[in-house]
């Protein structure tokens, strides 16, 4: 007859052993194709790796990227998408999510699914339509203008204009979830607190800055950070639309990553691009936590 | 409780390392197994060679380079497998059909994973890079004298390394210009064709008189094209601005550039203004030649630059207009002859250590280059004429017999040059910078060369 000490104390081994026996396949799953790739990667990085080579070379990779113009204006693209996109990906939403959420169920929803709809529809589909609309010679964009009298405009081929292309694409494929995730937070935020601000005399700005910001704080900082990586690894976009042209201004550091590795066959290089991009997001997710997550409850 | 989690839990993170390791060194395990077998194979292969009825395993990997049986991309493939294995029965021959767009990429990952196919049929801008990387087998005792001789030097030049052969060429023609016909049909202004001349050829002033018509008369075409997105098609550009500009491409050893002449300059300074002018597709920079094909396709651009008779026979079906489509070879400064670079196809097998598996691969190269019945029904499906002098008049079509006679206007292209795949990231966006106007044509081409000039220096001292 075992004490009633042991018995718990199996009992818990019990518990834990099962919990993690069902943890077991995601964390197999995780380690090997997610942490096996990325030490992998991290390893490959001080190696000259290529399609017939493979040679200890150090922080050379890295020494080489610091030098590299194409590489430093492949980060500097990369950082302007974020700078650009992300504050308007989170202005965009909250502004329409606070349109219609005190709408019907009905309209809620037709405006949920309009702005959904890029989030489920294929990235490729998606970027040939706007390559049709950007079309120098026969897009519906250059159309559009032709009416305000402007010359033809190379959208994608003009330096001036590519990355700003690039990116309102990025954004109309960005929109959606945190569309969803704000109309369902906002829809969270007890009335009653909006209610005494009103009585209290609050106006609409004082209400939004002082209740509704504050509530909406768990999904900024959850859609801040999703949006921010997103916008860091941009890629397909590119690649259908610019190939990082013209003169590498639309270039990213993940339009590089795959340039080095799959057609030049460096993955060595690739490597050290990839472990790069990966300590930037990650210093600047670890920046966002501290400063939005200070505030959230869950 | 934390006293009891915290050495499980260590225990278990340890264990799943280990158990992640061990799956890892297994593979690796594998690997040098499968290489110790490989090691081995040849003894095997020998057998195998000895007694035919071993029955033997091999990869294909094909771009497209078969017009499509009944629309069915592969199709016409597998009844070359199946014809094949009636010949060679105990040879079980694995399709796979790649893309233009993703294969490349495919095939690299493919070769450092330790994963390439048997065989591929592609091009030697790929092929003799992976040769040079000693990453295939060669060829030579596969190829008869008679067929030696019967191929062009220059096309043999394209298919060796070290006096090796690494490719066997099957099928070829030469890359080009395309006109639509119609539209100076309609316009009333042939005459401004050279298609009277037997061998086409034409002057730049012609051309220039050419384009001026199109836009002068038919205002819904673009008079010409141009294209400087990416690499792809990147051997439109280098023949276009090399004829435009008397030049060569490199210089006649592959160590170094040589487009960079002010006449070639002068060439691409024209392509910038008269993109200004309206003579050239507006927004090249941003275009493929893929794009620009497909402006052609559909009636839009009067003068294609990526042209062959491969691609008029492959592009049939893309077709979304009604016209005549014409080819003709790249206009020259002074009217001297033309430098064609050629599209040359061939097949290559990647030296995966298994001698079985090598000369299996040889069997079906051999079967689609030469056998009596399927070596010209293949050549005829792939739309180009054979890499064989021999062989000729596989088809009824003038262009056909105007490629033929274009052949005399073949050079030799850069694509066998050290550090061949590196040279071109360069070409593009050079092009995009005199195109935007960021430099002039002779800044833009000295920078090509600079950085060109350095990577075959530096693939030379891979070596």
């Amino acid at each position: 007859m075992l004490s009633p000490a042991l018995r718990t104390k199996r009992y818990i081994w019990r518990d834990w052993l099962m919990s993690y026996l069902f943890l077991l396949p995601a964390l197999g799953f995780f380690l090997l194709f997610v942490a096996y790739p990325m030490l992998k990667g991290i390893y490959i990085s001080f190696f000259n790796h290529t399609l017939n080579q493979f040679e200890f070379v150090g922080l050379d990779n890295y020494k080489f990227l610091f030098h590299d113009e194409t590489f430093i204006k492949s980060m500097r693209n990369t950082v302007l998408i974020v700078l650009i996109a992300v504050p308007i990906v989170i202005a965009f939403s909250v502004f329409v999510a606070m349109t219609i959420y005190k709408k019907s169920e009905w309209l809620r929803s037709l405006f949920r699914g309009i702005f959904y709809l890029p989030a489920v529809s294929s990235v490729v589909s998606i970027t040939v339509v706007w390559a049709s609309i950007y079309d120098p010679n026969f897009g519906i964009l250059n159309y559009i203008t032709s009416f305000f009298g402007m010359d033809p405009i190379a959208w994608l081929g003009d330096p001036d204009t590519a990355l700003y292309a690039i990116i309102l694409v990025l954004i109309t494929t960005s929109v959606g979830q945190p569309i969803i995730l704000y109309v369902a937070s906002l829809g969270n935020i007890p009335a009653s607190y909006i209610e005494a601000a009103q009585i209290d005399r609050a106006n609409s700005g004082q209400i939004f800055r002082k209740i509704i910001w504050p509530m909406l704080m768990p999904t900024n900082l959850y859609i801040i950070v999703i949006t921010t990586i997103n916008s860091f690894q941009v890629f397909a976009i590119i690649q259908l639309l610019t190939s990082g042209g013209p003169m590498y201004e639309t270039s990213t550091v993940m339009y590089g990553v795959y340039e080095k590795a799959f057609v030049l066959g460096n993955f060595g290089l690739a490597s050290a691009m990839g472990v790069l991009l990966a300590i930037v997001i990650g210093v600047i997710s670890m920046i966002q936590f501290k400063f939005l997550g200070s505030d959230v409850e869950y | 409780m934390t006293a009891i989690r915290k050495p499980f839990v260590l225990g278990f993170v340890l264990s799943m390392l280990i158990m992640l390791i061990a799956a890892c060194s297994s593979g690796n395990n594998g690997n040098s197994e499968g290489n110790a077998s490989s090691g081995e194979k040849p003894a095997e292969s020998n057998q195998a060679s000895e007694t035919p009825a071993e029955p033997v395993e091999i990869t294909w990997w094909n771009f497209p380079n078969y017009q499509p049986l009944d629309g069915e991309v592969g199709k016409y493939e597998k009844e070359i497998i199946a014809a094949f294995n009636q010949q060679y029965p105990d040879i079980k021959v694995n399709l796979e059909m790649i893309t233009f767009d993703g294969g490349p990429e495919k095939l690299n990952i493919a070769i450092s994973t330790n994963s390439a196919p048997d065989l591929i049929y592609d091009a030697p801008g790929r092929i003799i890079d992976w040769a040079k990387k000693d990453l295939l087998a060669p060829l030579d005792d596969m190829v008869t004298d008679e067929v030696r001789s019967d191929i062009s030097e220059a096309l043999w030049k394209q298919s060796m390394v070290g006096g090796k052969t690494y490719m066997y060429p099957i099928n070829t023609a030469p890359f080009m210009m395309a006109v639509n016909k119609t539209v100076f049909e309609k316009m009333g202004k042939l005459d401004l064709l050279p298609l009277d001349r037997p061998d086409r050829t034409w002057t730049f002033e012609e051309y220039k008189t050419a384009l001026q018509a199109v836009k002068d008369n038919a205002p819904d075409v673009i008079p010409s094209g141009f294209f400087a997105k990416s690499q792809a098609g990147d051997q439109g550009t280098r023949g276009y601005i090399t004829n435009l500009g008397v030049s060569r491409f490199l210089n006649e050893d592959y160590s170094a550039v040589a487009i960079n002449t002010d006449q070639a300059a002068a060439a691409l300074d024209w392509i910038v203004q008269a993109q200004k002018d309206g003579l050239i597709v507006n927004g090249s920079a941003s275009l493929a030649a893929s794009d620009v094909n497909d402006l052609f396709l559909q009636g839009k651009l009067a003068f294609t630059i990526n042209y062959s008779a491969v691609l008029k026979a492959q592009n049939k079906t893309l077709k979304k207009a009604e016209f005549e489509e014409v080819l003709l070879p790249f206009p020259t400064l002074d009217g001297s002859e033309p430098k064609l670079e050629p599209y040359l196809g061939g097949m290559a097998i990647f030296n995966n250590k298994d001698e079985a598996k090598i000369a299996a691969a040889k069997k079906l190269i051999d079967f689609i280059a030469n056998d009596p019945e399927w070596g010209k029904k293949n050549l005829i499906q792939t739309g180009g004429l054979s890499a064989r002098n021999s062989i000729t008049g596989l088809y009824e079509d003038e262009d056909y017999k105007y490629s033929e006679l274009a052949r005399k206007f073949i050079t030799d292209p850069p694509t066998i040059a050290d550090g061949y795949a590196e040279i071109r990231t360069y070409w593009f966006p050079e092009l995009q910078r005199a195109l935007l106007g960021a430099a002039t044509g002779k800044e833009a081409l000295d920078a090509f060369a600079e950085k060109a000039n350095e990577a075959i220096s530096k693939a030379k001292a891979a070596q």
